[in-house]
């Protein structure tokens, strides 16, 4: 039997601020566990919430990214469960009215590109972590109170193709904008994919299961194809679909039933008393939407535009961190492609991205761009700077390292021309094999220039000047 | 005393001792005390300081829902019984730089949640006018230690009456400023958009005065108010001329005994007298009979997810259990008292999904209903005036009092209307009955303290009764 595959996304987001949703406590990975808390992330009686201005901010940014239209009235609501991850007991949220409502995004998909609708993002707070060990529990709070946006999709997507290319979009905007860093595997950014599938041509949408724990685009996809198997045996079979939370399981690269949904958990939701309505200021929403960082789309446009390949300008745009350098080499140096290629080949071998703009990278733009220009301008071969660039990277200028080395091409004619006459002088039985239309002949004497030279004759113009030598010495 | 005279008769160190001497004489007939809290610290940098501070060397107590860092704050309750605060309420860190110095922390109902003070983990407080009888609350601890003598200012938080009411009870003066004047930050709740921070003092001026101490915009608490302290002390004026007072008639209505009423009459007479010019207000009657349902609505729902961070994991009373679940279950179950868990049964339900159009969203709409109907009545008057309690304190065991009457539900009740609202709303002594005191309450518009403190002080003048103690040792 044919069925058509239904697919929605929601996508919790942890905001890049410097400190959580409610408290002035720092965010940040891998500290010490509860090293990152105060008493308002840990609950104590008395403490209250006090919103994070920068979360606002970057929430909405992420909006008008993905064209949601923007609530200027905020307002937050307890979602009440009791969980030991969940300090107060309850989470704030944005329940009710979620600050950014009714937008989409556009990704590719086999019949082109297609639109993805955005039903809300809101933003929340995050829980804390558990460690489950044989006889005990373990909590770090770190996590507790950490910047979220959850945004979720309308059931708008049909394979794990466009799934993959959907959180694939989101997480590259999320990224360009600065909102979050997205990465999946440490879960700052994570996916619950609700699938459920129906007869091809029906209007209506069938049982879904919801699937947690993906950590990888990979993951999203293979746990998509598996459920969809799973989902079609029984439907052929006549069984039913059970409304259902499952996780994906990485080593049985298959999802596994977590918890049945008979009925929704009732949450009590109601509006947040410590938190009253704030109205932000339609100028102050403009001012940053106004100052958007440039989006993927635009910046491979632009690539384009400056004679880019499509092939150059995807790679460097699919990585923004190396995409950035790229930007800040072209700040010294015109011959964009030239750059490209030195950025996505050299560069991207040896440099993780993430170094790129911090202190442990001695590579600069500016270095980079600088040893670009001699290429072009004939001061080394392209061969001489593969040499050159190791050097550069532990942070010696290129001027330096071609000074040190004695890698100065020489491309001064006269004094060449001195060299090539005297070795054609020396070598009066090449100059007859040349003439006898043996072409290895010239090649031999530019390697005796060069060799006198110590390889510092730029080789293109010596073998130019050695040809119109020897057509001058005919017998 | 007034704070004036505690600076005059006695420097810090000696005020300090004689509270705490006083306070640990008083226990064993009031039971007010939690903790006393060692002073000698704070009274030695107090020695580091001008004496120039509001509160420079006044003794004073806080009610165990404060939380003061390093020192045991019980909010009340089992579970928190060995809850060593971790950090301190901004109003204590206000009272420290105004040069207050803390001598103990006082009992209250269990998390604030009830008027009688029969519900506190440490048993019942008693009433220093007769022992037999309760001290009101939820901050029965903090107004009796006021009344007899051993502080001239404790504070109180007040969700329903839990100030003003016990502040009848025990012949002191009990304010509940604008919702939002005072931070909440650090007070143990009960529910937030009905909770204030309040105070007891024995005189209108140094109510003033600890306004001025305790006022004022914190970022750490998102409702406060973002408004300039005012000099309310020396801008008090008690001149009524021009003046104009609304009995609540409701209320009057609705109290049935003859010396409350005479004792209030004889006030009203006085203060039109000293120029007041005195008007009648009725309000929608079936508002007023709502208040009390509504109120049981709201503030338990807020509650039960307020407390729902008491789960043993963290911090409090941890109980055994298998696994976390039955931690937190067996922690919950042995923390609370049974009136509380009484009342986050009553909560929950009012805010189950099925429910909430019923109970919780239809108590929103009465609140509104009846905060629009009180801004009305004070729109036309200065302030709206009542008994603050159809009785005196009852005795410990009294359940006489008929639960759907009008007695109950409006006189007993209506000053819910100052939470629901957030409007100043005041008490201050009225007269006694057989030796026992009545007090008289006083509402007043949003941010207007000034004139809530000015009316105030002109019922205590008519009265004459300030500074009232009652020896209990």
């Amino acid at each position: 039997m044919k069925y058509e595959t239904v697919i929605g996304i929601e996508i919790h987001c942890e905001l890049k601020t410097a400190t959580k949703m409610f408290s002035p406590a720092p965010v940040s990975f891998a500290k010490h566990p509860n090293s990152c808390v105060n008493e308002i992330d840990l609950a104590h009686p008395g403490t209250l919430p006090s919103l994070n201005k920068n979360a606002v901010r970057q929430a909405i940014k992420a909006c008008a990214a993905l064209n949601l239209r923007i609530d200027p009235l905020i307002r937050f609501d307890r979602k009440n469960y009791y969980y030991p991850d969940l300090s107060k007991g309850f989470q704030i949220t944005q329940q009710f009215h979620p600050i950014g409502s009714e937008g989409f995004v556009m990704i590719p998909s086999s019949q082109g590109e297609k639109k993805v609708r955005i039903n809300r993002l809101h933003m929340e707070e995050d829980t804390a972590k558990q460690f489950h060990y044989a006889t005990e529990t373990w909590i770090d709070y770190n996590r507790a109170g950490t910047p979220l946006v959850e945004i979720v999709s309308e059931p708008d997507m049909r394979n794990a193709e466009e799934a993959v290319a959907y959180v694939e979009k989101l997480r590259a905007i999320l990224y360009y904008l600065g909102v979050s860093d997205v990465k999946m595997e440490e879960g700052s950014l994570r996916c619950d994919i609700n699938i459920s599938l129906r007869h091809e041509g029906s209007g209506e949408y069938g049982v879904k299961t919801e699937i947690k724990n993906l950590n990888s685009l990979n993951n999203i996809k293979i746990a998509i194809e598996a459920e969809v198997q799973r989902q079609s045996a029984l439907l052929d079979s006549g069984e039913g679909i059970q409304q259902a939370t499952r996780r994906y399981d990485d080593v049985a690269k298959t999802t596994v039933l977590m918890r049945k949904k008979e009925g929704s958990v009732d949450y009590k939701y109601f509006p947040e008393p410590n938190i009253p309505p704030v109205r932000l200021s339609q100028s102050w929403i403009q001012e940053i939407i106004d100052t958007l960082p440039e989006l993927p789309e635009a910046r491979y446009a632009r690539y384009l535009s400056i004679g880019l390949s499509e092939y150059d300008a995807k790679i460097l745009t699919q990585n923004k961190d190396l995409s950035d350098f790229y930007d800040e080499v072209l700040k010294f140096t015109k011959h964009s492609k030239i750059a490209a290629n030195w950025c996505i080949s050299e560069v991207l071998a040896v440099i993780d991205p993430l170094l790129l703009f911090t202190s442990r990278n001695k590579l600069t733009p500016e270095n980079l761009a600088t040893m670009i220009n001699g290429i072009q301008d004939g001061i080394i071969s392209s061969k001489q700077a593969k040499e050159v660039f190791p050097h550069m990277i532990s942070g010696e200028p290129f001027a330096e390292v071609v000074e040190r080395f004695g890698l100065k091409q020489v491309s001064d004619t006269d004094g060449l021309l001195v060299i090539i006459e005297e070795t054609l002088d020396q070598q009066p039985q090449s100059v007859i094999d040349f003439h006898n239309g043996k072409d290895r002949a010239l090649g031999f004497i530019v390697g005796q220039v060069m060799k006198k030279t110590k390889g510092q004759a730029n080789p293109a113009l010596t073998n130019k000047l050695v040809f119109e030598a020897l057509q001058k010495r005919k017998p | 005393m007034n704070f004036n005279d505690y600076k005059i008769k006695n420097d810090p160190q000696t005020a300090a001792y004689k509270a705490l001497e006083k306070a640990k004489a008083v226990q064993g007939k009031l039971n007010a005390v939690v903790s006393y809290v060692d002073p000698q610290a704070r009274l030695d940098e107090l020695k580091e300081i001008e004496p120039n501070g509001k509160m420079h060397g006044i003794p004073i107590v806080l009610k165990d829902n404060v939380n003061t860092k390093g020192i045991l704050t019980t909010a009340g309750s089992r579970i928190l019984g060995n809850y060593i605060a971790q950090y301190d309420a901004t109003i204590v860190e206000k009272l420290n730089a105004a040069g207050a110095v803390l001598i103990a922390k006082s009992s209250l109902d269990e998390f604030g949640m009830g008027g009688t003070n029969l519900s506190a983990a440490t048993g019942p407080v008693y009433n220093p006018y007769d022992l037999s009888r309760m001290s009101g609350g939820s901050s029965g601890g903090s107004a009796v230690l006021v009344a007899s003598g051993v502080v001239p200012f404790a504070i109180g938080s007040d969700t329903g009456d839990s100030v003003r009411k016990p502040a009848s009870f025990n012949g002191v003066v009990g304010f509940k400023p604008t919702y939002g004047r005072i931070s909440r930050y650090g007070i143990i709740p009960y529910a937030s958009s009905l909770d204030h921070v309040a105070f007891f003092t024995r005189n209108v001026a140094d109510a003033a005065t600890s306004l001025e101490v305790l006022a004022g915009r914190d970022d750490r608490d998102m409702t406060s108010l973002d408004l300039p302290v005012e000099p309310y002390r020396d801008r008090l004026n008690a001149d009524l001329a021009g003046k104009k007072i609304g009995i609540l008639t409701n209320v009057l209505d609705a109290i049935h005994d003859p010396e409350i009423l005479s004792m209030f009459n004889g006030l009203i007479a006085k203060l039109k007298e000293r120029g007041a010019e005195i008007v009648e207000i009725e309000m929608n009657q079936d508002l007023l009979s709502a208040i009390l349902p509504t109120y049981y609505i709201i503030a338990n729902a807020e509650a039960t997810a307020n407390h729902s961070n008491l789960d043993g994991l963290r911090f409090g009373v941890q109980k055994d259990g298998d696994d976390v679940d039955e931690v937190m279950t067996n922690s919950r179950t042995a923390g609370f008292g049974k009136l509380i868990r009484k009342r986050f049964v009553i909560g929950s339900y009012a805010l189950f999904v099925e429910n909430q159009d019923k109970l919780f969203r239809k108590a929103q709409k009465v609140r509104r209903l009846i905060v629009e109907d009180l801004k009305k009545a004070l729109s036309e008057v200065d302030g709206l005036i009542a008994p603050a309690a159809a009785n005196v304190a009852p005795k410990l065991n009294d359940t006489s009092l008929d639960q759907l009457s009008s007695t109950y539900l409006i006189a007993e009740n209506f000053m819910v209307m100052g939470n629901f609202s957030g409007c100043p709303s005041i008490t201050v002594p009225l007269g006694y009955k057989d030796g026992l005191p009545v007090g008289v309450n006083l509402t007043c518009n949003l941010y207007d303290e000034q004139t809530t403190l000015d009316l105030a002080l002109a019922i205590e003048q008519a009265t004459g009764l300030s500074d009232q103690i009652k020896e209990v040792a």
